[in-house]
Formats: C-alpha cells, structure tokens, sequence
C-alpha cells in the first residue's frame, strides 16, 4: 500500500481508538476466517464449535461462505427439465436455467444456481431408497417452491420436473465427438391443490 | 511504538527501504517475552493504524458501484420471484434454511409486489449514487444492506458474485471512499477530506485480509480433488455445456496446456496469500489474477463476477499507480491554501 503521502507512519489514532478498532477488526476477521474452516464438510467439531460464538456476527453481515469455488473438483451441470399442464389441457415445457430466453447472462447464472443447488442435495436416482428417503425431506420444499413458481410464471396447473445431469465428457470423447448419456432424477409432480399452487 | 515495520513489504514501487521498529529489533536482539509481544504490538498499529492514501479505495468504490447497479438491475428484472412471497423459494422455506434470527433480510419484512419492487429499486439507487459518490456513506450503507437482504432472502440464486461484492461493500462503507473521484468531494471539498487517513488503510486492510482469506480456502477446497491434482480440472469447466460462453474445447487436442492452465490456477490460489505481501512477488500475484478472472468471465460467463475479483485485488495497488490514470484534481489529495 502506498504511504508514500503520508508524513509519518505515526497513528493519528489515540490508544483506546486503536484498542476498540483493533477489537472491532478481530471480531470481523474471525468471523471472516472461521465460517470457511466450519463448512461445508469436511470440516473439524473445533471449528464448527468456534463459530458458534460468531454466529450473530457471520449471519447479520452474511459471512457464512465456504470459498470452494470448483471445489473439489468441476463437475457437470445441471438443469430443472418441466413439463406443464395448462388449465386449457394443453401442454408446455421448458428447462430451467433456459439459455435461449434468460437474459442477461447474470439472470441466467441466478436461474442457473437454482439448479445447481437443488441438484447438491438430490442423490442419484440408484442410490440406496434409505438415502434417497433422507434427502428428499431436504430437497422437497425447495423444489415445491420451484415448481410454485413456474405454475404462477406459466399460468399452469400441474408441473413435473425432472433433474437432468448433463454428461461430461472426457476429452478424448470430446475429440471423437461422442455424446454421453445424461443422468435424470425425477423430482415428482406438483399441482394447485384447492385452486393454490404447491 | 510508532516505527514502522515490514509486515507488508511496504508499497509496489516505493524504494525506500522500511526502517525496522526498535521494539521488533530489540526482540530480535534477545530482548525477552515483553519486548517480542512490542514488537506485535507496533506491527498490528502500523499494519492496520498508518494513514493510507484514500484514492485506491475510491476507485475501488467507483468498480464496486458500477458492479453492484448491474446486480441490482438484473435482480430487479425478476424481482417477484426472487424476493417475493410466492418466489423460488417461499420466505418460510427460506427463514428455516437460514441461520435465524441472524440472517435477516429487509425482503421478510413484506413480500408484496410493490414493496419488493421498491426494496430492489432502492439497491440500484444505492449502487448508483456509490458509484457517482453523492451521499456516499449513506449510499454504502444502503448498498450493503441491500446486498445482505439479497444473499439471505435468495440463498438459491447467490454465487461467487455476491461474496465479492459484499466483501468489496464492507470496505467502502468502512473507509472514506467518497474522499477522491466522487460528487461529494466536488461539491464540498474538505481539505482534510483527501488527505491519508486510518480509516482508508482500515477498509483497504479488511478487503486485502479478506481476499486472500478467499483465495486461501478456494485453493485448500481444490487440493480435495484429483482432478486439481492431475491437472485436467480446467477441461472440466471447458467442457461444461452450462457455464460455457467460450469454446474451449480445443483443450481436448492439448493435455499438457490443460496441465499448465490447471495447475498454475492452483497453486497461485493457494500461494496467492502468502505472494501478494512481499514487495518482489506482488505484481506476480497480481498480474496472474487479470488473465484467470478474465478466463473465468469470458469462457464460463461470469464476467461480474471475474471483475468483482479484479476490483478486490485492486486494494493492494498503491495510489500512484491509479494517480497515474485519473484526472488530477480528482485524484490528487488537496493542497492547504496558503497561510496569509
């Protein structure tokens, strides 16, 4: 940093302002440093004990990040495929995130992360029932919401998503311009219940 | 306790060298537990508590304004189903997923269309008059806010972006951002105001701790996986069909470049933090950030979010090099006018 204005490197400061700043900026810190070490997994019953204290400071500034940006490794995508119903018996579809109509690229990636997220929780469709049973009390309000959402959107009656994996290929597959197979969870059927949406 | 140290390498084309603090020195010297927790002590005041030039985080303010509006525009686009009662997520669904009652959001508060719509408004009103610097310490506080309501109302909907901006917000909100380059300093100009302050230096602190915090983590969470390990990550973001926004699969016909890419992202993140503070490997740091956030932004489409990162790696610049690049009465700190 250039202090090359400066005078003299002296604080203008009086000890008790530094004092209280310096408790101030150690309290910031920690809640910047400690989220990160506590999640997401894996993660150590120290730090996640250490957060507990810096709960109210990590959720009021919104400092619970994990960092692990394409963490552990890149994986594939994903996107939300719907098929709707519409009161008139006709029938619609569409994919969510959708890259022919979410513009501008940011709306997309927003729409995007809803996938995303929705998929780090759904298991693969041949996981063990025990497993699927577990995340499902998860993932299932998220996706009635979703799905909330594109009835109102689309003016719909009954919507069923399904969660396409969308294969990565190897770069070898790539340079034989082979295609894999995608992997698709079915997230269930949602109607307006009594006029409503889900 | 006021001699300064060497705990940051002091400034990128400052040449002289830092003088040493008499307590470090005396610890140094065998000088006992007293003089060793002294020379901490005159470390963490100069580090922290040494007037900084505030023009560095009045640029910083201007990238982040300009950044934040287009959030908060694109945010607004769709505000009902982000914010509103019946969005991608209901506010109950969220207020359960949420460490409560700490992650509020002005979004819980009403979820009425109009109020949404005003609530997201006011976030790009916020964002504009940041970047213009009028009402600027308001105006970051509002931001902030706003930001913070976004990221707690829309957890399904947040990415990179919003960790950055709101790092980058903590900063201008804590320092005197408006002191150069804004509306405030024209039409009020405090000969103070422009002049090295603590506070600068603070809020520069807390974002350059901040982002290597970032990078440390993000390159710790990589050292997970293999394919970070066997240099062929990079081909797993190419080939993703849902961020691309360049072809680059290319890489395919060129294993050993995939290699370099992955591996020199790696290990940059995680050295990143211990890099960017000594004077001789700083620009290194520094430089590399420019063509892997470019990279990231223009082959996977997220280009807010690569110069959000740009604009935090800003805050170890020092001020002559953004002196150099703006207009001098903005930029320059005020002159005393002359005694009579």
């Amino acid at each position: 940093m250039d202090r090359s204005t400066s005078p003299s490197p002296r604080s203008p400061w009086p000890p008790a302002v530094r004092g209280l700043a310096s408790a101030a900026i150690v309290a910031y810190l920690a809640a910047v440093i400690v989220p990160p070490l506590a999640g997401p997994p894996p993660a150590s019953d120290l730090a996640r004990a250490a957060l507990q204290p810096l709960r109210p400071l990590v959720g009021v500034l919104s400092l619970g990040h994990g960092y692990r940006f394409f963490a552990p490794n890149p994986g594939p995508g994903h996107s939300i495929r719907w098929s709707m119903r519409l009161p008139d018996a006709s029938e619609r579809t569409g994919v969510l995130p959708d890259p022919e109509h979410d513009r501008p690229r940011l709306l997309y990636h927003r729409r995007f992360m809803i996938s995303e997220k929705i998929a780090a929780l759904v298991p693969p469709a041949d996981a063990p029932e025990e497993m699927r049973r577990e995340a499902r009390r998860e993932w299932q309000p998220l996706v009635k919401d979703v799905a909330g959402q594109l009835l109102r959107r689309h003016d719909g009656s009954e919507v069923t998503l399904t969660l396409i994996e969308h294969y990565l290929p190897t770069p070898e597959e790539s340079l034989r311009a082979e295609q894999g197979t995608d992997m698709i969870v079915p997230l269930g059927t949602y109607g307006l219940a009594g006029g409503a949406p889900p | 306790m006021s001699d300064r140290v060497t705990l940051d390498g002091t400034a990128l084309g400052v040449g002289t060298p830092a003088p040493v603090s008499r307590a470090h020195a005396a610890a140094g010297q065998g000088g006992g537990m007293a003089a060793w927790l002294g020379g901490w002590t005159s470390a963490w005041n100069t580090f922290w508590f040494t007037p900084a030039d505030p023009l560095p985080l009045a640029v910083i303010r201007i990238c982040t304004g300009l950044l934040f509006t287009w959030a908060s525009l694109v945010w607004l686009l769709d505000a009902d189903a982000f914010f509103g009662v019946d969005g991608w997520q209901r506010p109950e669904n969220v207020w359960r997923m949420n460490d409560q009652p700490w992650q509020w959001s002005w979004y819980f508060v009403s979820g009425s269309p109009q109020v949404v719509r005003f609530l997201a408004l006011a976030g790009v009103g916020a964002g504009l008059l940041l970047t213009l610097g009028i009402a600027t310490p308001l105006a970051a506080v509002v931001a902030l806010l706003s930001c913070i309501s976004a990221v707690n109302r829309a957890p399904l909907n947040v990415f990179g972006l919003d960790d950055t901006l709101g790092m980058l917000l903590v900063g201008v909100a804590v320092g005197p951002s408006a002191a150069r380059l804004s509306i405030d300093r024209l039409l009020a100009p405090d000969v103070q105001a422009g002049r090295p302050s603590v506070l600068a230096n603070v809020a520069l602190r807390l974002i350059q701790i901040h982002l290597c915090v970032v990078y440390f983590f993000s390159g710790c969470g990589k050292l997970l996986g293999a394919s970070w390990w066997e240099g062929t990550a990079l081909w797993g973001a190419a080939a993703n069909v849902q961020y691309r926004t360049l072809d680059l699969t290319f890489l395919a016909d060129h294993p050993l470049l995939t290699n370099a890419l992955t591996l020199s992202t790696l290990w940059w993140e995680v050295a990143y933090a211990a890099l960017v503070w000594p004077r001789l490997t700083r620009p290194l740091a520094l430089a590399m950030a420019v063509p892997v956030h470019l990279g990231i932004g223009l082959a996977m489409g997220m280009m807010e979010f690569g110069l959000a990162m740009i604009t935090a790696n800003m805050a170890f610049l020092p001020a002559a090099a953004f002196r150099r690049l703006s207009p001098r009465s903005l930029s320059s700190p005020p002159r005393q006018s002359a005694q009579p």
